[in-house]
């Protein structure tokens, strides 16, 4: 056993049973011998997806397309409005994928796909062509949902929701405003980009706001009915903030029935379907989403507006040789946070790699646990097990996941330290 | 050397036994254990336990015990409980080798 290289006895252990067999094997690869898979979107997703190719087969040729040379991490960015971090501390280059990993780097945006001949263009004029093409873009919004919040609109009233100047703009009107003022959040309906992310960051800003403006509130207007953690946000908004008293910091109002409609840039004003009207000396409005424009823009997304795949490989229903991963894709239940877009991108790159190399591809497992922190010394986590069902839908491994036990001063504690280490340990596993 | 050879060939027959015809790749699950217990130089502060230098039989046993409500923790037992003993097994097996 001890003489066997690891590659031989992973083959060994994957071999006792049949395996799913590949359903495009047979045809030749592009660039005859050495296969070229182009991963388009250098975050969670699409780094873990490059490293981990390059880990599993060094002769796969890899290229990450991702048009910023840094990357901001959206998780961790919600600790800046309780003044825990920077973003610098929150910002990471593509070095270690370059040079540890040889993925090959190319700092340029998608601009056109052409599936029929495996080929791609980028804004700055390359042509690349691909044996598989691996996207993980990420977001957008849904401009036309509120009226009057457009993309101009962002620059007065940040949505934060793709951290960077958003996330400092946001931290600035907070900073300004005075104290009893009011903080206007803003969430949209299911699904969006990290399910808990509106409830930490209200978190956070209380924190700070306890200290320096404890006469201040943060009102948050929920598109939905009930959200993530619910139970243990309230409990800790609770314990830390004055939750259900006439001071608290935090009021929760869900306006499942009676939906945001309208801003008035001028007055400042959030109109709703039955009229009520909302405003606030900072509005955080986050928008509902779609998957990234590249996404859209190609017919690979379905009328929910996010793309629909085959879950064990990531293989887009619309073209065989486009996986989609991350954010942009459907992989309901299993929520849209960076754990579950890394998890993702390990099974695609082991269902890639199988695919190129023609053996059986691995059954699929997927893992999401996201952290939040409700004060820095209070954390609570959610976690999921996910594996494929008989009709090869994705389902949560039944007696499995849930949200944290411990609720006493100890396990709290425990978790705020859990939080800060599995962000670190993610960043490591994902560009390091 | 001797003796970690004898319990990795144990543990393979065991694992063999116990699921029959499945197939358990077990990089499909350890890769996943990577998200937060990644051996990196860089955090060795870090509050998640270190995998390194431990041996299968260890780590299938804490994973065990997990699972089985033996041993507490925040976070270990819930995900434990979404594998099956031959799956954890085999994950024990690969993270001490890998
Ligand atoms: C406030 C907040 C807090 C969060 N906290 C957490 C947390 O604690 N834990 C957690 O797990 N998740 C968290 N998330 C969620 C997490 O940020 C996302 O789920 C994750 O970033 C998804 O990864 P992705 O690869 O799909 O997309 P992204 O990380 O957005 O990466 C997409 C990349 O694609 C690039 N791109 C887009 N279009 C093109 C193109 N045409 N050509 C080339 N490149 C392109 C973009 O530049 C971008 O870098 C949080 C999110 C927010 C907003």
């Amino acid at each position: 056993m001890a003489g066997l290289s690891r590659r031989r006895f992973l083959q060994g252990v994957a071999g006792f049973g049949a395996g799913v067999l590949s359903g495009c094997g047979g045809l030749p690869l592009r660039s005859g011998g050495k296969a070229h898979v182009v991963v388009v979107g250098g975050g969670f997703g699409g780094a873990t997806a490059a490293k981990y190719l390059r880990l599993l087969d060094a002769n796969i040729q890899v290229t990450l397309i991702e048009p910023k040379a840094k990357y901001i991490t959206c998780p961790g960015s919600n600790w800046l409005f309780a003044g825990l971090t920077s973003l610098d501390q929150l910002t990471v280059d593509y070095q270690a994928l370059q040079y540890r990993y040889g993925v090959k780097l190319l700092v340029d945006r998608v601009s056109s796909l052409d599936p029929a001949r495996r080929s791609l263009r980028t804004l700055g004029g390359q042509s690349l062509s691909y044996d598989r093409l691996i996207l993980s873009p990420g977001i957008d919004f849904r401009w036309d949902a509120i009226a009057g919040y457009d993309q101009a609109a962002t620059e007065q009233f940040p949505h934060a929701w793709q951290a960077g100047l958003q996330t400092l703009l946001l931290a600035r009107q907070l900073q300004a405003m005075p104290d009893g003022g009011v903080v206007l959040i803003a969430v949209p309906a299911d699904p969006y980009r990290c399910p808990p992310g509106p409830y930490e960051r209200a978190s956070m800003m209380a924190y700070w706001l306890k200290q320096r403006k404890p006469r201040s509130k943060i009102l948050i207007l929920d598109a939905k009915r009930s959200f993530s953690k619910q139970t243990l946000f309230e409990a800790g908004w609770t314990k830390h903030y004055g939750y259900g008293t006439a001071n608290s910091l935090i009021e929760w109002h869900s306006l499942a029935d009676n939906p945001l409609l309208e801003l008035n840039k001028q007055s400042r004003v959030l109109t709703s379907e039955f009229g009520d009207q909302f405003s606030g000396d900072v509005l955080n409005i986050i928008p509902p989403q779609t998957a990234a424009q590249i996404a859209l823009q190609h017919g690979l997304t379905d009328s929910t507006a996010w793309c629909p795949v085959r879950p064990l490989t990531g293989q887009s229903l619309f073209d065989d040789f486009i996986h989609v991963i991350g954010d942009a894709a459907h992989y309901a239940p299993i929520p849209k946070s960076a754990f579950a877009a890394n998890s993702e991108a390990k099974a695609c790159a082991l269902a890639v790699t199988s695919l190129i190399n023609q053996t059986p591809i691995p059954e699929a497992h997927w893992l999401n646990t996201c952290y939040s922190l409700i004060a820095p010394e209070h954390g609570i986590s959610v976690a999921g097990v996910y594996k494929l069902d008989a009709a090869n839908a994705i389902m949560p491994v039944k007696g499995a996941g849930g949200v944290s036990a411990g609720t006493d001063g100890e396990a709290v504690a425990l978790e705020a330290d859990y939080t800060r280490a599995v962000y670190r340990s993610l960043m490591v596993d994902t560009f390091g | 050397m001797k003796r970690i050879c004898y319990v990795a060939v144990a543990l393979v027959a065991s694992t063999l036994n116990a699921i029959a015809h499945a197939e358990i790749d077990a990089r499909a699950i350890a890769f996943n254990c990577r998200n937060c217990h990644t051996e990196s130089s860089l955090d060795s502060k870090s509050s998640i336990p270190s995998l390194k230098d431990l041996s299968a039989q260890r780590i299938r046993q804490a994973l065990l015990d997990f699972k089985y409500d033996k041993k507490p923790a925040t976070l270990m037992p819930r995900l434990a409980k979404g594998y099956s003993d031959a799956e954890l097994a085999a994950v024990a097996e690969y993270l001490s080798r890998n």
